[in-house]
């Protein structure tokens, strides 16, 4: 394969069966729809290049802005595709809540305007919705832009009735499979593959999955939102079902430990999803049929996501030198220096402030140094960083900190480390001086 | 019929329990009642003193006076470990004679000369507003705060709405300038009007980095003032309030039938089957309200510096300040009503009670949840068939169309008969008196308090109440 664009590497992703000793349904052959092997890494390079392509003539020339209202993977393929043709990408959102995407979009050279949450004093005649709000600060910005507009765009849909839906039927050797579940972002890919589908065979059953509501499932809609997206169609789906952040996780883990897929939490709902709604009808059932679902993309930008959901999935062995592992006695018997004999004690020993930089720089004792707690931590997880000759005190805001880190270096073996009693908040009331270098 | 049911405290309960009590003030008063309830506001003082205990916070929570206009409400928090934001001269006032010693009185909001002069001269510490507020500080000797507005995000661009308070961030040094050795600055404030943490930790370690500027020109302000906003949980169940908001959609689009007056969408309408604009009510269940809500906010990372926002606050040294206003006044109060019509119009349930929804201002606050039918269940004289619960309309009593309680239609337990009491709970924040008026030669409501004593309930006029003991 020799290609003069990247984008020319878009589609023609793989269909790959599940084994079924993994799912356990005798009478279904399950597919996976290998969206995430695009080359911008999800189902969304389809929509994204086929919404924005025929917008690009003459827009570098104009010094149009392409925006787009995304929390994820559209954002992410027209930033790649916008800087590919020497345009700014701006993506307005007030729904992106994982923070490696964000992270990942400011490094595309992407721009991101957060959208302001729900006022607490209610302003009734407050009723714009995010897309009337991104308009206004288009037309205030002034410049020109090229608006894709996914949520409304039938190219999104066409992507799939041209794209993803044919592919799937060719590979099924010219059929359509007998059921297709798909998760509802902007009900592009599973409206358009739909409607391919069902052009070949009108009996193809569609359930559609969305995220129960007040959950949160990244790229899916809950059962409220998708009626605020244009191309959402209820009569597209013979069923519309919920599936919960858990039961995404779940299917994730199913995939990437034992399928071998890099599955993103949209794909592992669609697994599990997929699954839940065919082990109803496989017992019934006297011949073979087929399922195909789409893996939307790769499970790399969620890992904050399933830290914050799944601690466990992440968990280490506790380490020897850590303050986690100290005893209350033990953080109660810890070496303090009363702030009233401190001023005499910092003059001999090496005062370690362990608040935050800024904090820090801004007032300090004089001759301290700062290594912050998290930092120090660390070090200590390695050993001592100091000699055992050297006399220490400890200094964070109340001496809560300071306290269980004198404790952990005593139980290392150091025989004269202190912990300011009160902390810095103490020996400034006292009014002993603070400095600003 | 889809229930919003109120979350019921138990002092709250044990009021609805007197209806022999309830219906002698209504008599005595006439329709309606605004009641307080002082004795319960001392717990939710203490719930967010809580959270500054357990983080090794120092600072002063202030209770916003403009929820609510009780003296005995006022009284009853002087003597806890709560201060007072006040927001107006009439209001400093009467903290003033409520018992509140001067430092532990806030002055916010815009300010007149006569409020910024006895602010001054009793040495009540004042939140400026403008710039022109400084210059107007008389004397040389204030305590002064600055509220700063118009917070920058960097990467991803936090947008917030428009405040018409405060002085913008990049005009910090002007009131610097402005201050200097007419006042002294301890500290700087900031009050965004918005439910997202994420906005709110833009603006906080904002204001960390103008205190920085701050102490770099020799300052010493202390105190970081984040303001209120914390936010009340209204109702009991969440599954009620999702299935609500949900089948609210759903009607808006035509799919089932109307479940408001007119087929008001409370800010959302169909367009061409989608659903467009945003629902403009209250979130009345919240996962965390009140001082959780602030013990989630102090755990959020800083955007910029990536630590706790509560952990930056104690690194820096800063006392935090608040100024909760309904979250304060959780369980603190409620509204009863007279019953004086009701009918049956196209199929509808009409129930008009002898109050205005200037009266109980829930609709206005957006907050939706169904009011308390006093009386026996039992008996009743509309039997039509129609099950149990009913679904009505609450009109009120002034001559005007939109004059109805609540456009949504509320779940009663049976068909009330004319004389019932109909009682809205949890109405002491922002619901009685911010926005009554004497419309129709309509006289302003009364309001009793009513407090337990020597192990029963008791009531006076509001003006007339005191707390029990010395402090």
């Amino acid at each position: 394969m020799r290609f003069d664009d990247i984008t020319e590497a878009i589609g023609n992703t793989p269909l790959v069966r599940i084994d079924p000793a993994v799912h356990g349904l005798r009478n279904i052959d399950l597919y996976a729809k290998m969206e995430l092997l695009n080359p911008f890494g999800s189902v969304k390079d389809r929509a994204a290049w086929s919404m924005v392509r025929p917008m690009l003539a003459g827009a570098a020339e104009r010094g149009d802005t392409v925006v787009e209202l995304s929390s994820g993977n559209t954002a992410k393929a027209l930033a790649l595709i916008a800087g590919m043709h020497g345009l700014p990408f701006r993506s307005v959102t007030n729904r992106m809540k994982v923070p490696e995407i964000k992270d990942l979009l400011l490094l595309l050279g992407a721009e991101i305007d957060e959208l302001p949450g729900q006022s607490e004093c209610l302003d009734p005649t407050d009723t714009d919705d995010p897309l009337t709000r991104m308009y206004r600060r288009l037309t205030e910005s002034g410049g020109g832009f090229v608006h894709t507009d996914q949520y409304f765009n039938e190219l999104n849909v066409e992507a799939h009735l041209n794209g993803t839906g044919p592919e799937i039927v060719k590979d099924l050797d010219g059929n359509a499979p007998d059921y297709f579940i798909a998760c509802v972002g902007t009900a592009g890919s599973s409206t358009g593959v739909a409607r391919a589908l069902r052009q070949h065979d009108p009996d193809t059953r569609v359930i559609g999955l969305v995220s129960a509501k007040n959950d949160f499932i990244p790229g899916i809609r809950t059962i409220d939102e998708v009626h605020e997206v244009g191309l959402f169609d209820p009569g597209v789906y013979d069923t519309v079902e919920p599936v919960s952040a858990d039961e995404a996780i779940d299917g994730l883990l199913t995939l990437v430990r034992r399928c071998g897929m890099l599955a993103g939490p949209t794909g592992g709902g669609a697994y599990q999803g997929a699954v839940r709604f065919l082990r109803t009808v496989d017992a019934s059932l006297t011949e073979r049929r087929s399922a195909v679902f789409i893996i939307c993309d790769r499970v790399e930008s969620y890992l904050s996501y399933l830290r914050e959901r799944r601690p466990a999935l992440f968990g280490q062995p506790a380490r020897p030198h850590s303050v986690g592992s100290l005893s209350p006695a033990e953080v109660a018997a810890a070496p303090v220096v009363a702030v009233e004999a401190a001023e005499a004690y910092a003059r001999d020993a090496l005062v370690i402030d362990l608040r935050s930089p800024y904090a820090y720089q801004a007032l300090h004792i004089d001759g301290s140094i700062n290594i912050v707690d998290e930092a120090f931590g660390e070090m200590l997880a390695a050993g001592l960083p100091f000699s055992r000759r050297q006399p220490v005190l400890l200094v964070c805001p109340v001496g809560e900190k300071s306290a269980s880190y004198a404790a952990l270096l005593q139980k290392m073996g150091h025989p004269a480390v202190h912990s300011l009693a009160g902390g810095v908040i103490a020996w400034r009331d006292a009014d002993l001086p603070l400095v600003r270098d | 019929m889809l229930p919003l049911t109120p979350r019921i405290a138990p002092i709250t309960r044990s009021v609805l329990d007197e209806g022999e009590l309830l219906e002698q003030l209504v008599e005595g008063f006439g329709s309606p009642v605004n009641v307080v309830l002082p004795q319960s506001a001392g717990a939710n003082v203490a719930r967010f003193l809580d959270v500054y205990r357990r983080r090794r916070l120092r600072g002063r929570i202030h209770f916003a006076h403009k929820a609510n206009r009780s003296s005995a409400l006022l009284r009853q928090l002087s003597t806890t470990d709560a201060g007072v934001d006040v927001s107006s001269l009439e209001e400093l006032q009467h903290a003033l004679s409520s018992g509140f010693p001067p430092d532990r009185i806030l002055a916010t909001g815009p300010k007149d000369r006569a409020f910024l002069w006895l602010a001054a001269q009793t040495g009540v510490t004042v939140a400026v507003d403008s710039l022109a507020e400084i210059s107007d500080i008389p004397g040389r000797n204030a305590k002064i705060m600055i509220r700063l507005s118009g917070f920058v995000s960097h990467g991803v661009q936090m947008v917030s709405r428009r405040s018409r308070f405060g002085i913008r961030v990049g005009d910090l040094d002007t009131a610097l300038d402005l201050i200097d050795g007419r006042a002294e600055l301890v500290g700087l404030a900031y009050h965004l009007d918005t439910v997202a943490v994420a906005e709110k930790a833009v603006a906080f370690e904002g204001a960390l980095a103008a205190l920085d500027k701050c102490r770099a020109r020799g300052l010493r302000p202390w105190t970081l003032d984040i303001g209120g906003g914390y936010g009340v949980n209204y109702l009991a169940d969440g599954a009620q309030w999702e299935r609500y908001t949900s089948a609210l959609a759903q009607a808006v689009l035509g799919n089932r039938p109307p479940m408001t007056w007119n087929g008001h969408g409370y800010g959302l309408r169909a367009e061409n089957g989608t659903l467009r604009g945003s629902l403009t009510v209250y979130p009345a269940h919240r996962g965390a309200a009140g001082a959780d809500y602030l013990d989630q906010l102090l755990d959020t990372p800083a955007p910029g510096q990536r630590r706790p926002l509560g952990d930056l606050l104690l690194d820096h040294m800063y006392d935090l300040d608040v100024e909760p206003g309904r979250a304060l006044l959780d369980q603190c109060g409620l509204v009863l009503t007279r019953v004086v019509e009701v009918r049956r119009q196209d199929g509808d349930l009409l129930v008009r009670v002898d109050a205005n929804a200037r009266d109980v201002s829930t609709e206005e606050h957006g907050v939706l949840m169904d009011p308390v039918l006093l009386g026996k269940d039992e008996g009743e004289g509309d039997n039509d068939g129609e099950g149990e619960e009913r679904g009505a309309y609450l009109l009120g009593n002034l001559c005007l169309e939109s004059d109805l309680i609540t456009r949504r239609q509320v779940r009663l337990p049976r068909t009330p008969r004319t004389g019932d009491l109909l009682v809205f709970v949890n109405t002491a924040g922002y619901f009685m008196d911010f926005v009554a008026t004497t419309a129709v030669r309509r006289p302003v409501t009364p309001m009793v308090a009513l407090y337990r004593r020597d192990g029963r309930w008791r009531w006076c006029l509001d003006e007339n109440y005191w707390p029990e003991g010395a402090p």
